[in-house]
């Protein structure tokens, strides 16, 4: 059966997700639990290599109705956006084997940490937009339970924000999807849109406000302005290798939503030069300073990480609105790099607040010298985000700075890079000194070579995640040919 | 021969009810095999081709017939399938509770009023049952003769004969101005057109308001959350699926096969009438939101609902009404299932308020389960029945044009984030909070069996419905 493959990895997730929930002998022992989900992970992880590998392949699941087929399709979004995902996830779940340790219930996190993948797999494989949609909401209400992990009422409550801001967003990208489908050749995605713009059944202007709503709609997930205010409320409460995953991965969601609509639906010619794409751009960019500097002023690691999401998530979200081969280069790379670096930096801090039980950075100086390790990832990160060479970071702010400088857009070419810089500026100041007062916390010099720290880096298990992160970052900002030639040539069929 | 009968059955079963005094399992098992006899008559009438048959003529032009065309058969098949289903769970319900008798007597009467309102071939007959409706459903609502159940019959009953008084001034106008008031695919005056063009539409509008009062429209939509005081077999069968269904089948009989497309399309009655009913959908949802009460709240659900189906309907187009009778038969599944759920809470575990409920799925599990997919269902979350029934309308919303069928999809989908909130927040907080009521009662089997049932319906025919759609859309083919 063709696309068999496809089945498989949407189906491999979710069977070891209810096997987590209903297999007792699976949860006896949680070593045993861990090493099942471990293994449910891996696999999964080839699964989506062999995707990649193999050919575009289509698969009707089923028909809603004769017209709305349900259909996955491995194209070449599918295959960068799975592959990014599954990968991120598994680095975050072998962290969160021992991370997890100190939470409870485990049972009910890993299983809907597998169905989430699950559901991620199938929207990052849907072929239609009623599919897209489709596991758009599933995955909404299957992440749901991760974020009130701990069941608290601040952690309720920001599941239910979560849920509403998300249901809201959603239902925002489901009228652009009723008013599309009447007016494009063809259910499925299409490289560079199917729209059909002569035989509009609206008027153009009342189309183009539908379109808008529909992509701030999707942009919800992805954190941009208007709709972010769930955001930092719900990333920070969840446990640390979930707040990763939903900064890391599931923002992710959201751009993959905006990507197919503008670049398979609607297709980038119609928007490019309309008041919708300088709205979406001045959105984005908004959303880029703004996010930069609540993150200055907040003071709760976790928080703080989550607004620098905010913020950084909107660069991804400003090199798609620019509408050009050269910016969306760096809009795919910044999101392979965000999220590397995000969930790294997640993971640092879960592991600083276990070990050392700190949650706010001014409680953070000297802790560079009884968790070395951690501190050196944490800084390596930190200054991949910001933007500085030879680190990942820099060289996707610079192909998005540099695709906005050479396109014809007025204002926003030269708009996005002078934000780009700010916020670069505003993100060392956030991120930096936390970092450095670490390593050289205030204290004066006889003492500090007095005390002995007792050295506090996190187990291997957590440490390792972090460290392949961080050398991923390394290795794929000073080696980056490989992902920009097949963003490029990804980016060339959408144009 | 057998339209009749499946009308008359139920009412001479439930009249002898009280006569032949019963003791409870032996009038247990009398209601079950003379509601399932029903359902089977009914099932056989589906499946045969019945000419009009005339029980009473009053003069040339007026009769008392019954007809069961491809729209009847839609509307029976439902009441028909859910009509025995809340049978076994009223019976675990009402154990154990006042006046039982009298109780059955009604609730079996309803069912042959019901089918009635379904088989009418002409709107008199359709009339005639839908005050029959209002007398055998109002000793329902006043059922614990509690004070505030009176004053929710009471309420109901003015409302009622309020509608019908209105309705029947537009029963009169048609005769007048159309000559009978038989029911014609297409309408009266297909072909013959009429010169009172006006005067029917305004005829029509009077009806529409008339019959809208149990279709619960804004502004005659007060009776329906007042009323869920009822027990809830009551407020789920009927206030939920056999009462509304009914005024919304009446709206949509006089619109299609009375009036006809072809008088009303494009008229300002057509325009009023769709305002309303996209207010109403968005009014239904936040007042539902506003209201803690969980019967309330899903009294209000099912008054924007509604009008999603008359939404639909007063489109004017085949899309629409075919959209308008998905929603119909998906909403009474889902609805249904949702009121049940929640009857389960108020009867055994004492759980009336959207506080009650928190943490109740530690010790019921597999309700909490039920109401989750109902309330995913509801808010039209794909690939479950709500979506299919959402797209559709809005398909047809954008396929007729206009400013108004667009607005209409703004309140469907501000309607389905309300739904959301109003419904899931809940089903949410059944898992994450402490519990605030002590242990339930013992649930008894009857009310899983119902529930579990009604919930394998939901799920399947979210995958599969091609057959049933199919179906729907020939019946709207056949109305214009």
């Amino acid at each position: 059966m063709e696309g068999l493959l496809l089945l498989v990895a949407i189906l491999l997730p979710a069977i070891g997700s209810l096997m987590v929930v209903f297999m007792p002998w699976l949860n006896e022992r949680r070593e045993e639990r861990c090493f099942f989900v471990g293994v449910i992970m891996v696999l999964e992880c080839i699964v989506v290599l062999l995707i990649a590998l193999d050919a575009e392949r289509t698969l009707v699941l089923f028909e809603m109705t004769k017209q709305l087929p349900i259909a996955l399709r491995s194209d070449g979004t599918s295959r960068v956006f799975s592959a990014v995902m599954a990968l991120m996830w598994t680095i975050s779940g072998f962290y969160s084997f021992s991370y997890m340790k100190h939470e409870q219930n485990e049972k009910s996190y890993y299983a809907f940490y597998l169905m989430t993948l699950a559901s991620l797999m199938a929207l990052t494989l849907s072929g239609t937009m009623v599919t897209m949609y489709l596991f758009f909401e599933m995955m909404t209400f299957i992440s749901m339970p991760m974020v009130l992990h701990s069941r608290t009422k601040e952690a309720v409550a920001a599941g239910i924000k979560y849920l509403i801001y998300s249901v809201a967003g959603a239902t925002m990208g489901l009228l652009g999807i009723f008013m599309l489908t009447p007016n494009i050749a063809s259910p499925y995605f299409v490289e560079g849109g199917s729209l059909l713009v002569e035989q509009l059944n609206l008027p153009h202007t009342a189309f183009q406000v539908i379109l808008l709503v529909t992509l701030i709609g999707f942009g919800t997930k992805a954190g941009m302005f208007p709709m972010h205010g769930w955001l930092p409320t719900a990333h920070p409460v969840a446990p640390s290798p979930a707040s990763a995953v939903l900064s890391g991965v599931i923002t992710k969601a959201g751009v993959l939503c905006i990507f197919r609509m503008i670049f398979y639906v609607i297709g980038p010619d119609y928007l490019r030069g309309t008041w919708v794409q300088w709205t979406l751009l001045s959105c984005a960019t908004i959303t880029v300073f703004m996010g930069s500097m609540l993150a200055l002023r907040e003071k709760v690691l976790k928080k703080r990480l989550a607004y620098s999401s905010v913020s950084q998530v909107s660069y991804v979200l400003c090199g798609v609105f620019i509408l050009d081969t050269m910016a969306l280069d760096g809009a795919l790379l910044q999101m392979v790099f965000h999220a590397l670096t995000k969930d790294a930096l997640f993971l640092c801090a879960g592991a600083i607040i276990l070990q050392a039980g700190v949650t706010r950075v001014d409680e953070m100086h000297n802790l560079g010298k009884s968790m070395p390790w951690t501190m050196w990832m944490f800084t390596i990160c930190a200054i991949s985000l910001v933007g500085i060479p030879p680190l990942g970071g820099f060289i996707a702010k610079w192909y998005i700075a540099e695709g906005a400088l050479i396109t014809s857009t007025p204002v926003f070419s030269w708009l996005v890079p002078v934000v780009l810089l700010i916020s670069a500026m505003l993100t060392a100041a956030y991120l930096l000194p936390p970092s450095v007062s670490s390593f050289f916390g205030g204290m004066a010099q006889g003492e500090a070579a007095a005390i002995a720290y007792e050295k506090k880096d996190p187990p291997l298990m957590m440490m390792i995640p972090i460290t392949i992160l961080t050398l991923a970052i390394l290795l794929l900002g000073i080696f980056p040919g490989f992902m920009i030639e097949v963003f490029t040539s990804l980016a060339n069929t959408l144009f | 021969m057998i339209l009749i009968l499946a009308i008359i059955l139920p009412i001479v079963t439930g009249v002898l009810l009280p006569v032949m005094r019963l003791k409870a399992r032996a009038r247990n098992l009398y209601m079950m095999v003379c509601t399932l006899l029903t359902s089977v008559l009914v099932a056989i009438a589906l499946t045969g081709d019945f000419t009009q048959l005339e029980l009473i003529s009053l003069n040339k032009k007026l009769s008392i017939s019954l007809h069961l065309d491809d729209l009847g058969k839609v509307f029976s098949a439902v009441i028909a399938l859910l009509w025995p289903l809340t049978l076994l769970y009223a019976l675990s319900y009402m154990k154990d509770a006042v006046n039982q008798t009298s109780f059955f007597t009604f609730f079996q009467m309803s069912y042959g009023v019901t089918l009635g309102i379904a088989m009418s071939a002409n709107l008199l007959t359709l009339y005639i049952f839908y005050e029959l409706m209002t007398l055998s459903t109002l000793p329902l609502v006043l059922h614990s003769g509690s004070a505030k159940s009176v004053k929710a019959g009471l309420k109901y009953l003015y409302y009622s004969l309020g509608g019908s008084a209105f309705a029947f001034i537009g029963l009169v106008y048609l005769v007048y101005f159309g000559g009978g008031t038989d029911f014609l695919p297409g309408g009266l005056f297909v072909g013959v057109g009429s010169q009172h063009t006006v005067q029917l539409q305004l005829g029509y509008l009077l009806c529409f308001l008339g019959f809208g009062v149990k279709a619960a429209i804004f502004p005659v939509h007060g009776w329906l959350p007042t009323a869920a005081v009822a027990p809830t077999p009551v407020t789920a069968l009927l206030h939920a699926v056999a009462v509304v269904k009914s005024g919304v089948f009446a709206i949509i009989r006089v619109t299609y096969f009375s009036f006809g497309t072809s008088v009303l399309e494009g008229s300002y009655a057509q325009y009023v009438s769709l305002a309303l009913s996209a207010f109403t959908i968005v009014f239904g949802s936040a007042m539902a939101l506003k209201e803690r009460h969980l019967k309330r709240r899903l009294a209000y659900s099912t008054v924007a609902n509604l009008s999603y189906i008359l939404f639909g309907a007063l489109l004017m187009i085949a899309q629409g009404l075919y959209a308008g009778l998905m929603h119909l038969v998906f909403h009474a599944l889902m609805k249904i299932t949702l009121f049940l759920v929640v009857g389960v809470f108020n009867r055994r575990a004492h759980a009336y308020y959207i506080e009650d409920v928190r943490g109740i799925a530690k010790a019921l599990p597999v309700l909490a389960v039920v109401f989750v997919i109902g309330s995913l269902a509801m808010t039209g979350i794909p690939p479950l029945i709500g979506f299919v029934s959402k797209w559709s309308l809005a398909e047809a919303a954008i396929l007729s044009g206009g400013l108004l069928p667009l607005l209409g999809v703004s309140a469907l989908l501000i309607s389905a984030v309300l739904t959301g909130i109003y419904l899931i927040v809940p089903a949410v907080t059944m898992y994450t909070r402490p519990p605030v009521i002590p242990a339930p009662q013992k649930v008894e089997s009857g009310f899983y069996v119902t529930l579990l049932v009604l919930s394998a319906m939901i799920i399947a025919l979210s995958f599969y419905s091609a057959p049933l759609l199919d179906f729907l859309y020939q019946t709207a083919l056949g109305a214009i």
